[in-house]
C-alpha cells in the first residue's frame, strides 16, 4: 500500500483529532508534501462543512413543548407488562448479533429430538420403556422368569437352572443359561 | 437534533425523541454509571432511531418535502436566485446522500458532523470499538464524497 493509500484512510481520522500523536505527526508531514494528499484534505474539510450547515439547519428548530407533553402523556398510560415482554424480546432476539440464535435454539432442540435416529445406542432421547418388569417365579420346581414390555404388551417367559448355592442366588437371571 | 439529523422527518423525530425519554425514565435503575448519562441517553435514541429507520422506510419525495418545510420555516434561503438553486441542489444530493448511508453509518456522520462526538463517545453508544467507528466514518464519507461528486 502507497504512502498516499494509507495517509487518506487516517485522513479524517486527523482531521478530527482522533489520532495519536506520531500517527498525527507522520500525517500532517505527509500532506505537507503531496499535492493529491493536500487536495484530499481541502475536499474533506469542504465536506464536513458543507454536511454540518445543512444538518444543523434542518434540526436546529426544535420545539420542547409538545415533546415533553408526548413524553408526560406516554408515563401516564404506562405500559401494561406484556409491552415490557414485548420490548425484552425484540432487544434480545431482533438484533443484529442474536439473530443466529433463534434458528440456532430450532436446529438444537430438533438435532437433540433426532440424534437417537442417528445413534440409537446412545442414551440422549426418550427410551422406550420396554424393560417394565421382570419378574421370577417359581413354577413346579423350575425357575421362570417373565418379561412384560410396556409399549408392546410382549411378555417373554423363559426357564433357567435353579441355583446351586446360597452365594450364587444373585446371579442376574439374564446371565445364567436357559434350560432349554 | 441528532434523532432529526438520523430520520429527517420531523413527526418521526418528535415520536422517537419522545419514546427515547420515556424509556430512559422507564429504565432509569438500569443505569449504574458506567458510561456519562448523556452517552446512556444517546444509544437509547440512536437505537431507537436506527430500529426505526429499518422499520420503515419513507419515500424520498416524503422527506424533501419534509426538508424544504425546515428551510421555509427558518428562513434560510438565500436571497441571491443563483446561490438560492446552488444551495437547495446541494442540499437535496446531500440529504440524498446521507439518506442512502446505512443505519450505522448514517448514526457516525450524524453523531460526529452535528454533535462533534469523540470516537470514544461514538462507539459507547453504537456498542462497537473506536476503531470501528474509524473505519466506519471513513467509508461513510468516503461514499457522500463519490456521490457528491462535482458538486463539492
Amino acid at each position: 500500500m502507497s504512502n498516499c493509500e494509507t495517509t487518506r484512510e487516517i485522513l479524517g481520522a486527523w482531521l478530527d483529532g482522533e489520532l495519536v500523536e506520531a500517527q498525527a505527526e507522520a500525517c500532517r508531514l505527509h500532506v505537507e508534501a503531496c499535492a493529491a494528499c493536500r487536495e484530499e484534505r481541502y475536499k474533506l474539510e469542504h465536506l464536513h462543512a458543507t454536511m454540518q450547515t445543512v444538518l444543523n439547519s434542518s434540526g436546529s428548530k426544535v420545539q420542547f413543548d409538545p415533546l415533553w407533553e408526548g413524553v408526560q402523556q406516554r408515563i401516564a398510560q404506562q405500559s401494561k407488562w406484556y409491552d415490557e415482554l414485548g420490548d425484552w424480546i425484540r432487544g434480545t432476539f431482533t438484533g443484529p448479533r442474536l439473530a443466529w440464535a433463534v434458528p440456532a435454539v430450532i436446529v438444537i432442540v430438533l438435532a437433540g429430538l433426532s440424534i437417537d435416529s442417528f445413534l440409537p445406542n446412545a442414551k440422549f432421547g426418550v427410551q422406550p420403556d420396554n424393560l417394565a418388569t421382570v419378574e421370577s417365579i417359581d413354577a413346579y420346581g423350575r425357575n421362570v422368569a417373565l418379561l412384560h414390555e410396556g409399549e408392546t404388551n410382549t411378555t417373554v417367559i423363559w426357564l433357567y437352572q435353579p441355583q446351586e448355592s446360597e452365594n450364587d442366588s444373585s446371579t442376574e437371571p439374564s446371565e445364567s443359561k436357559p434350560s432349554f | 437534533m441528532v434523532i432529526f439529523g438520523l430520520l429527517r422527518n420531523r413527526d418521526d423525530a418528535m415520536e422517537v425523541a419522545q419514546e427515547s425519554f420515556f424509556r430512559a425514565y422507564r429504565k432509569i435503575t438500569s443505569f449504574h454509571g458506567q458510561s456519562s448519562f448523556y452517552t446512556w441517553l444517546y444509544r437509547i435514541a440512536v437505537n431507537i432511531s436506527i430500529d426505526h429507520q429499518r422499520r420503515q422506510k419513507r419515500s424520498p419525495l416524503e422527506f424533501r418535502e419534509s426538508m424544504d418545510e425546515v428551510f421555509e420555516q427558518q428562513n434560510e434561503v438565500a436571497k441571491d436566485p443563483f446561490s438560492d438553486v446552488h444551495d437547495r441542489e446541494l442540499r437535496e444530493k446531500m440529504l440524498s446522500a446521507i439518506d442512502d448511508l446505512t443505519p450505522e453509518h448514517k448514526a457516525v456522520i450524524v453523531l460526529r458532523t452535528l454533535e462533534g462526538m469523540s470516537y470514544k463517545d461514538i462507539g459507547e453508544i453504537l456498542g462497537c470499538s473506536e476503531g470501528t467507528v474509524m473505519s466506519r466514518l471513513h467509508y461513510a464519507r468516503k461514499k457522500l464524497q463519490n456521490k457528491l461528486g462535482a458538486f463539492l
